[in-house]
């Protein structure tokens, strides 16, 4: 009996493999249907280890919910199995989809995006261990209750999960300037002076890397390889991009680009800087981070009056000028 | 010298409390917003820089008052423009400086044509950020007509305003300057020029 339903399984992963080469449901097309193929084969690779699955309670309603709106046939199996009342109820599918169900899959797991990041937060703390490369992934797989073979998922390894560990991180930022933004506009917090809160946001963010700082080197030769450049500059752009909107900078001309350069050197020296720490705390990098800041802001200030007193001394100039012509006689009005 | 600063204009009859775009629905949507405000900025701001130039030539003739008050009216567009851009996180053009430069220049040495040679060098200009503006007008009506109408009204009204000051070059002899068809070849292949960089960059 067992060994037919895990026969009717492989069937039902080899039509997957082939309904997902397919179909054209996810805008990766072929190569993400391939992908998805894959961990389908991961999925009962590692289902086949393990015992009987007791499916989640929504899985009833949610395949019946399905049913009317699915089009293809690839789910008719198991929606006939799954009403069937007399065989077990295995299911390979961990039901794990988040959106709801009038979402815009067709089938009804999550999909590959969210799977993999699961997964790569589950490799998270692995990274102590194994630092950050493949294994850490495949372990934080296996907590998942999937193949250690499913970290073959990331065709880019250890830069993946690196990746998305800055991502998260400045995800998790983002929320708590948000969250203190709303504090202020409350009225519940003090606003703070623009140098405090560009310490305050440096700060917190770099203490993210905090559980990690030992292996922290590693993550960043990862990020600076060439093909994982592009995207590791779009995260340190937007992270300096939200740090400024939410310090209040509105401006529309290059002190938009020279404000975010200026913080962008600050926070890569201040990284640098932590990773060598050792002291308690990490005391000498807020000391560092402090007077960089206070480079910046006097750098800021020192350009202003070198405005002003440039345009004081032109003023100057063009006064005396009109001077000059009066008492030679050239500006005459005959 | 710097020739251009965005003015101190009244800004409560700018003073609106909701904002002209949608939230963005997806990435696409953002950057081709953001391709177009951008864009729009940098326009304005260079007929900002190009009027200042024209007043710096011509600012204590009798066409000074006229180009002071075309100059007003393009202030509060760009105004209105740094509101937009500071509102939705639109990243400003990197051409800005030389945008800044390149007008103020354009501005001053068509003045040193004459009267009608400022009021040329409006015409081509206005012609161009008015043909911009349509085609960005119809990008937004093929688009979605309804999740844009506070934009579209936005752009319609700029567009006027521009073809205004177009008509009034007309009037105040823009075509009588010598070599007024060269004159304005040039000035708006410049224009097609700065407006195809500043989408992008």
């Amino acid at each position: 009996m067992a060994a037919l339903i895990r026969s009717l399984r492989a069937v039902r992963s080899l039509r997957g493999l082939g309904s997902a080469v397919v179909a054209t449901t996810c805008p990766a097309s072929l190569y993400g249907g391939l992908r998805r193929g894959f961990h389908r084969a991961a999925l009962l690779a590692s289902d086949s280890k393990s015992d009987q699955t007791v499916p989640p309670p929504s899985h009833h309603e949610h395949y019946q919910a399905q049913e009317p709106r699915q089009g293809s046939s690839t789910f008719s199996t198991e929606q006939a199995s799954a009403s069937d009342p007399g065989t077990q109820h295995e299911d390979p599918w961990p039901n794990t989809s988040y959106q709801d169900q009038s979402g815009e899959q067709a089938e009804d797991y999550e999909t590959e995006d969210q799977l993999q990041a699961r997964i790569l937060t589950a490799a998270l703390e692995f990274v102590p261990q194994h630092g950050w490369t493949v294994e850490a992934i495949a372990a934080g797989a296996e907590t998942l209750g999937l193949s250690a073979a499913s970290a073959g998922m990331f065709d880019n390894g250890a830069g993946d999960l690196v990746l998305h560990f800055v991502g998260q991180c400045n995800v998790q930022l983002t929320e708590i300037l948000a969250e203190e933004h709303n504090q202020v506009q409350l009225g519940q917090a003090e606003k703070k002076k623009t140098a405090d809160f560009l310490r305050h946001a440096v700060e917190t963010r770099l203490r993210m890397l905090v559980p990690y700082i030992d292996t922290w080197p590693q993550a960043m030769s990862l990020l600076l390889l060439p093909h994982n450049i592009p995207e590791s500059l779009k995260h340190l752009s937007t992270l300096v991009d939200d740090i400024w909107y939410y310090a209040g900078d509105r401006s529309t001309d290059m002190s938009w680009y020279t404000r975010r350069a200026a913080l962008t050197g600050i926070y890569n020296t201040t990284e640098l800087v932590m990773v060598q720490d050792s002291s308690p705390d990490f005391e000498e990098t807020w000391v560092f981070l402090d007077n960089r800041i206070r480079d910046v802001v006097n750098m800021a200030n020192t350009a202003k009056q070198v405005q002003a007193t440039g345009e004081a001394v032109v003023q100057g100039l063009m006064g005396a000028a009109v001077t000059l012509k009066n008492i030679t006689g050239v500006n005459q009005r005959r | 010298v710097t020739a251009c600063s965005p003015c101190v204009v009244n800004s409560s009859m700018l003073c609106r409390k909701y904002t002209v775009l949608p939230p963005p629905r997806d990435k696409e949507e953002k950057a081709m917003l953001d391709s177009m405000l951008r864009v729009d900025h940098a326009g304005e701001y260079g007929a900002n820089c190009i009027y200042a130039g024209q007043m710096a030539v011509l600012g204590r003739t009798q066409s000074g008052p006229l180009i002071q008050n075309m100059w007003d009216q393009e202030k509060i567009h760009l105004q209105k423009f740094n509101e937009i851009l500071g509102e939705n996180r639109v990243r400003p053009t990197v051409m800005l400086p030389l945008w800044n430069i390149a007008g103020f220049l354009l501005g001053a040495s068509t003045a040193l044509l004459g009267k009608e040679g400022a009021m040329a060098c409006t015409v081509a200009v206005e012609e161009s950020i008015s043909e911009h503006y349509n085609s960005q007008i119809r990008a937004l009506m093929e688009e979605d007509p309804d999740r844009y109408t506070e934009l579209l009204q936005l752009i319609k009204e700029f567009r006027d305003d521009e073809m205004e000051h177009h008509d009034t070059g007309l009037e105040h002899d823009a075509e009588s300057v010598p070599g007024y068809m060269i004159l304005k070849t040039l000035i708006q292949a410049g224009c097609k020029a700065a407006i195809y960089i500043s989408q992008r960059i």
